[in-house]
C-alpha cells in the first residue's frame, strides 16, 4: 500500500518534470531573443551614452559662447554710448554758439537801426550797408541751423533708445543659458543613470554661469517701443499727472 | 549743490544709459549692481531720489523698496522703477512695494529726465 501510495509520487513529480520541460522548450526562443535584443541593444546604448557625453562636454563651450556674445555686445554699446554722449554734448556746445549767434545779429540790428535813426541822411548808403551785411539772410541760416541741430539731438536719443535692445537680448541670452545649463545637468544626471563612467564634470560649466550676470533675467523681455506698456504703468500709479510721450518730447523741444 | 541719484541695476549698460542722461543735467549718479549694493550705499551717501530695476541678483528691486519704505529714515525718499517687466500684476506689486514711478525699458532717457526732475525740481 505505502508501495503504491510512493509511485503515485514518483509519477506526479515525473509530471510535473514534463511540464517543466515542455515550459522550457517554449521559453528558451524567447530567452533566445532576450539575448540577441541585449546582444544589439548594448552597443546602441553605449553610442548613445557616447553621444549624451560628447553633448554634454560640448555645452560648456555654447554657454561660454553665449556669455562671448553678451560681453561684446556690452562692449559696443558702451562705445557707441560714449560717442552718443560725446556728440550731445558737441551739439549742446554748437545750440550755445549759436543762440550766440542770435543775439549777435539782434545786437547788430539795434546798433543798425539807432544809427540809421542818429543819420537820417545818409542818401541812400544807409539801405547800401545794411544790404551788405544781410543780418537777415545770416539770421535765417542760423535759425535753419538750429532746426538741423534739434533733429540730430532727436537722432541720437532715438539711438540711445534702440540700444538698449543690448540688455533686453543680454536677459534672453541668460534666459537661454540657464536652459542649456539645465539641459546639461539632465544629461549628466542621465549619464551617470546610465553607465558607471560618473557624470561630466560641471563645475566648468558653473564657473561660466557665475561670470553671467549673476542669473537675473526676464525670460519674457522684448524689445517693444509701444508706448502701451507704459500707459498702463502710468495709470496703474495714477500720480495726477499722467504724461504722454508726445508731450515730454515737446517740453523737451523747447 | 548737485543732486545725488542712486541707480540700481544690474545691467552695465542701463546704469551707464541712466548715468548719461542724468549726468548732463547736472545729477550725480551712485551706481549699484544689485539690491545689496544699493542698501550699503546709502545710509553712507545723502541720496535724493532711487532708481532701480526689479530683477537683480542678492536682494532684489522689491525687497529693496520695501526695505527703504520700512525705514523711518529713507520712507519719504522718491523710488523709480526701471524694468522690462511690464504685465499688470508686476507693475501692481511695485506700487504695491512702494515705488513711486514705474518705467518700462526700453526706456526714452528724456522720460527718466522727466520724471526725476518731478521729485526733485
Amino acid at each position: 500500500m505505502e508501495n503504491h501510495s510512493n509511485m503515485d509520487q514518483v509519477f506526479e513529480k515525473l509530471g510535473e518534470l514534463k511540464s517543466f520541460f515542455v515550459f522550457g522548450q517554449k521559453v528558451v526562443p524567447v530567452i533566445q531573443s532576450i539575448i540577441d535584443f541585449m546582444r544589439d541593444v548594448v552597443p546602441l546604448m553605449e553610442y548613445v551614452n557616447n553621444s549624451i557625453q560628447e553633448s554634454a562636454s560640448k555645452i560648456p563651450k555654447a554657454a561660454s559662447q553665449i556669455n562671448s556674445v553678451t560681453n561684446a555686445t556690452e562692449m559696443a554699446t558702451s562705445e557707441i554710448l560714449d560717442i552718443v554722449d560725446a556728440m550731445s554734448m558737441d551739439l549742446s556746445k554748437i545750440k550755445n554758439e549759436l543762440a550766440d549767434l542770435k543775439n549777435g545779429f539782434f545786437n547788430q540790428r539795434v546798433a543798425l537801426e539807432s544809427y540809421g535813426n542818429q543819420h537820417p541822411n545818409l542818401n541812400g548808403q544807409f539801405e547800401a550797408l545794411q544790404s551788405g551785411l544781410s543780418i537777415d539772410e545770416l539770421e535765417t541760416k542760423v535759425v535753419s541751423l538750429e532746426e538741423i541741430v534739434k533733429k540730430i539731438e532727436g537722432d541720437s536719443n532715438n539711438i540711445t533708445l534702440s540700444l538698449q535692445v543690448q540688455d533686453i537680448t543680454s536677459q534672453q541670452l541668460a534666459s537661454v543659458n540657464h536652459l542649456i545649463q539645465s539641459v546639461q545637468k539632465r544629461l549628466s544626471k542621465l549619464m551617470n543613470d546610465l553607465s558607471k563612467k560618473g557624470p561630466v564634470d560641471v563645475s566648468e560649466l558653473e564657473q561660466e554661469d557665475e561670470n553671467t550676470r549673476s542669473a537675473t533675467f526676464n525670460p519674457d523681455a522684448r524689445y517693444e517701443k509701444s508706448p502701451d506698456k507704459q500707459e498702463l504703468a502710468n495709470e496703474l500709479f495714477n500720480t495726477g499727472q499722467k504724461t504722454s510721450q508726445d508731450e515730454i518730447d515737446k517740453l523737451f523741444a523747447k | 549743490m548737485k543732486r545725488v541719484i542712486l541707480v540700481a541695476d544690474d545691467s552695465p549698460t542701463i546704469r551707464k544709459f541712466v548715468s548719461v542722461a542724468l549726468t548732463v543735467k547736472g545729477y550725480e549718479i551712485i551706481s549699484c549692481s544689485d539690491g545689496m549694493e544699493a542698501l550699503e550705499k546709502i545710509p553712507n551717501n545723502k541720496i535724493d531720489l532711487v532708481i532701480t530695476d526689479l530683477n537683480m541678483p542678492n536682494v532684489d528691486g522689491f525687497q529693496l523698496i520695501s526695505t527703504i519704505r520700512g525705514n523711518d529714515e529713507l520712507r519719504e525718499l522718491p523710488i523709480i522703477v526701471l524694468s522690462s517687466l511690464g504685465s499688470t500684476e508686476d507693475i501692481q506689486r511695485g506700487l504695491e512695494c512702494g515705488a513711486n514711478s514705474y518705467l518700462i525699458k526700453p526706456f526714452d532717457p528724456k522720460r527718466v529726465i522727466y520724471e526725476v526732475s518731478k521729485y526733485l525740481n
